[in-house]
């Protein structure tokens, strides 16, 4: 692709050497090569520009120092519950080949864009969830660190009929390297199968000279709910697409999200739902402060499609402004084509409530401390959202450490 | 209804807008669009050297741009061929400067604007009239007391040639300039007719001023200017219709409007479009507005194949205040995107931007909007509302908008809510015993209700009056 620079040593023996020293089966090099190949010809995600404003730079991603593909290394505690196996992708693909190959790449096309390629070309680490029929588990955990300079992770949830799973995943910066920019890459694909429950909540807390780009998406079967929690807070700039597709009669998402930026932090979250099937419904609520010369880009598409009878779908993103240098582009996208629908949408951006801050400091709060609190009210709706008591307290202490 | 709106009682609508006349013209210039083309137009015109030379820059830009096709779910345009288009047509009338009797126009062109009910209207309730057939203006007058005033209301062509210290000022040059868009260029290079408003300092023009624009031939292209020029503390509402009968060729409008608000005035624009459905309704409209002025954009689009607009304004001073009313109506095959755009660049300033629109029969509404609120632009506050309502499952309704916001100190808001007709509604009122038909339009006029009530009657009579005639035998 035009514009885009190839990562130095990317070339068909790099990739060979990956897959050989994991030593993967066939399936799965082809694979790797074929998105490989597909780089030439793929182009960056698509990112929103009108006139005279390009929304997020992506192009300026400098992947010749960024990348090193044949330098990855992470330490990764993966905890499980009964019933429901945790695997590295390494294990998985040992001990349930067939499936991980069907799953891979079934909600995600590896060749979708140029950083989903480049991924899949590369990643060495991953995690396989697979909850058989029936089962119920909660608490999975996945917590990463990321000790290279680069480092590629591709992430499969499979849950049969009728079970139910609750995972945390989490992602930040381990030893410090010798560079001055990391990028850290992350694909998440989930198959959740009929009448199964998945709640997937991540956490990206990476230190603030990382980019980050992930792509989250669930294949929702009938009678399924698939509910995302996108927590972001660390990196330099951030790119996250957490999207589900509405596949089975009676499927249902939530995509919560919360992000605070601070410094000069660059977020582009994107919230996005396909209606394709009867009855469905989609609730999308983004929360997002910031604060000192950060910035923040939005888009959220709810996309009813022409067969997907009385659907209920629903979008709200709030921002929060606390300082005068930073800015907020936001983008809530209605695309209906079914008029048998109850759809909303909703966008604010706005300071913190003069009023609030008045009561509070009349009730003798002081000032900063008054702000600090209705910031942290302010997370609430999307802390309630989270059912892994572990995940909340998380997020609250990193909310908490980074109010002035 | 009062009795001066019986006029448009008694008139068969449907007759009013889908007649053609036989096409006769005294001058028409080859399809296509070359410098020799535009040279031609400028020389029928009798044009000063500055404004050949604006056009040729204008012919330079558009044929370096591309056509823009890469908007997530825009119109399609790749029927629309430059050069299968007749630019500049003048009606075969001795009326290069229009006249100010309608009993001067020929029978033909008379009896076309007469079955719009332009000269009726005028009598009642205007305060000035132009009308344009084809390229070219052939009706304007305004009201004595107005010019009296000071008021200057005649066709663009004309103010060239008597105003040209204003026109060279203002013509394309701060508001909309011809890199703007593809067709923003076009449209310079080949402008033809249109209306040119002056109301000089503290002038309150109490009643609207209108333009009707009308295309007869078929392949044609319209591109009228109009530049509206409110001096600090002025105050005046324009009002626009547009018409086309229906022909198997496209037709393209590309009209440019700018709209400069001084200080403290108020200019109200309203649009009424019912373009033939082989048309395409490209244009530019654009207003800036200065310390505690007041612009406010009226539209409801309810014809053409495909439409393109969304009416900007550009607050630059403190406390300037924009709203946008707009309405769009697909049918079967139309294809109307529309929306807003307003750039915050002062602090205190205000906008509020209110959309609805109805699909129904396959059609398709797309709500595309910006609003840019820029850095040093504190306190200001704007509102975004779009609603949309679908009758069937073929019909398809969008809404995308973009907000980028520089500046802390503000309070934005965007809100947006789609649904279908209520069956409880339309069962409560069969209930009263209205029948199934009556029942919906009912509803449909209460939803867009907000807009009607905005539009002097004559035009909100007109308004509903289409929007009953879309819906006509169309539900079930």
């Amino acid at each position: 692709m035009s514009g885009v620079q190839l990562p130095a040593n990317l070339s068909e023996e790099t990739v060979r050497e990956i897959s050989e020293t994991r030593d993967e089966p066939e399936w799965l090099l082809e694979a790797r090569l074929d998105a490989l190949e597909s780089l030439e010809t793929l182009e960056l995600p698509d990112v929103i520009q009108t006139p005279g404003r390009r929304w997020t730079n992506l192009d300026a991603l400098d992947f010749e120092s960024l990348v090193d593909p044949l330098d990855q290394a992470d330490e990764t505690e993966r905890a499980s519950d009964e019933g429901v196996e945790v695997l590295t992708f390494a294990e998985a693909i040992d001990a349930h080949p067939e499936r991980v190959e069907s799953a891979f790449g079934s909600t995600i096309d590896p060749e979708e864009n140029y950083l989903t390629a480049l991924s899949a070309a590369l990643f060495t680490t991953g995690t396989v969830v697979y909850v058989p029929e029936g089962v119920d588990a909660e608490d999975v955990t996945i917590r990463a660190e990321m000790n290279s300079r680069s480092l590629f992770s591709h992430t499969l949830v499979v849950t049969e009929k009728s079970s139910s799973v609750t995972i945390l995943e989490s992602i930040e910066s381990g030893e410090s390297v010798d560079s001055d920019a990391r990028y850290f890459s992350n694909l998440v694909e989930i198959d959740a199968g009929e009448n199964s429950y998945v709640q997937y909540g991540s956490l990206q807390d990476l230190e603030e000279d990382t980019y980050s780009y992930s792509l989250k998406r669930a294949d929702v079967g009938t009678y399924a709910t698939v509910n995302w929690i996108e927590g972001n807070l660390g990196s330099r700039l951030t790119r996250s697409d957490v999207e589900s597709e509405l596949n089975g009669d009676s499927a249902e998402t939530k995509i919560v999200g919360a992000f605070f930026g601070h410094s000069d932090q660059h977020f582009d979250v994107n919230a996005r739902v396909w209606h394709n099937a009867e009855n469905t419904t989609a609730d999308l609520v983004t929360r997002g402060v910031l604060d000192e010369e950060a910035r923040s880009v939005y888009e959220g598409v709810q996309d009813v499609g022409r067969d997907a009878w009385n659907t209920s779908s629903y979008q709200r993103e709030n921002t929060l402004m606390l300082s005068d240098d930073s800015e907020a582009d936001a983008s809530p996208k209605l695309i209906i084509q079914n008029h048998d629908t109850e759809a909303s949408h909703s966008a604010t951006v706005g300071q913190v409530d003069q009023e609030d801050l008045f009561y509070m400091v009349s009730r003798s709060v002081p000032p900063q401390q008054a702000r600090n609190m209705l910031v942290e009210g302010f997370f609430v709706p999307v802390l309630e959202e989270i059912e892994v008591d572990e995940f909340r307290e998380d997020l609250e202490e990193l909310i908490a450490a980074r109010l002035r | 209804m009062s009795s001066e709106q019986d006029h448009l009682k008694d008139t068969d609508t449907e007759a009013r807008f889908d007649f053609k006349k036989e096409e006769s013209s005294a001058f028409q210039t080859e399809k296509g669009l070359t410098e020799e083309t535009v040279r031609v137009i400028s020389e029928d015109k009798d044009e000063p050297e500055w404004m050949l030379n604006r056009r040729l820059r204008a012919l330079k830009q558009f044929q370096k741009m591309p056509m823009p096709t890469d908007w997530p779910g825009q119109p399609d345009l790749s029927e629309v061929d430059v050069a299968e288009i007749v630019p500049y047509i003048r009606p075969d009338v001795d009326v290069r400067a229009g006249v100010d009797d309608w009993t001067e126009l020929p029978d033909e062109i008379k009896d076309t604007f007469d079955k719009l009910g332009i000269p009726e209207a005028e009598k009642n309730a205007l305060s000035g009239v132009g009308a344009q057939y084809e390229s070219e203006v052939v009706y304007q007058n305004m009201q004595e007391r107005w010019e009296e005033k000071g008021v200057i209301f005649m066709n663009m062509d004309k103010a060239v040639q008597e105003h040209p210290e204003i026109v060279k000022e203002h013509f394309m040059t701060k508001c909309v300039p011809p890199s703007d868009n593809k067709f923003a260029a076009l449209h310079g290079a080949v402008w033809s007719g249109g209306s040119f408003v002056y109301v000089p300092e503290d002038v309150t023009v109490e009643m609207p001023v209108q333009a009707y624009f009308r295309m007869n031939s078929e392949g044609m292209g319209q591109f009228e200017h109009t530049l509206i020029v409110a001096e600090d503390g002025a105050e005046v509402h324009y009002i626009e219709g547009c018409s086309a009968p229906k022909y198997s060729a496209f037709n393209l409008h590309s009209g440019g409007v700018e709209v400069f608000v001084g200080e403290d005035a108020h200019v109200q624009y309203s649009t009424v479009q019912n373009w033939s459905k082989n048309t395409y309704n490209l244009n530019t409209k654009r207003a800036l507005v200065e310390a505690d002025g007041r612009m406010e954009w009226i539209s409801g689009s309810m014809g053409s194949k495909a439409t393109m607009l969304y009416p900007s304004t550009v607050l630059k001073g403190p406390r300037a205040s924009d709203n946008h009313i707009t309405i769009a109506f697909a049918g079967d095959g139309q294809n109307i995107d529309t929306g807003a755009k307003v750039y915050h660049n002062a602090p205190d300033t205000k906008s509020t931007i209110e959309s609805k629109s109805i699909s129904k029969d396959g059609g398709r509404t797309n709500y595309r909007g910006l609003v840019h609120i820029a850095d040093g632009a504190t306190d200001s506050s704007t509102s975004v509302e779009c609603d949309a309502l679908m009758f069937d499952n073929e019909s398809t309704s969008d809404t995308m908008p973009y907000m980028e916001i520089n500046e802390s100190k503000v309070d934005v808001a965007h809100e947006a809510t789609v649904g279908k007709i209520g069956d409880e509604d339309v069962f409560y009122l069969q209930s009263r015993g209205l029948d199934d038909d009556d029942a919906k339009q009912m509803i449909v006029s209460g939803f867009i209700e907000p807009i009607t009530e905005e539009l002097p009657i004559e035009y909100a009579v007109e308004l509903n009056r289409l929007v009953e005639l879309e819906m006509e035998g169309s539900l079930g």
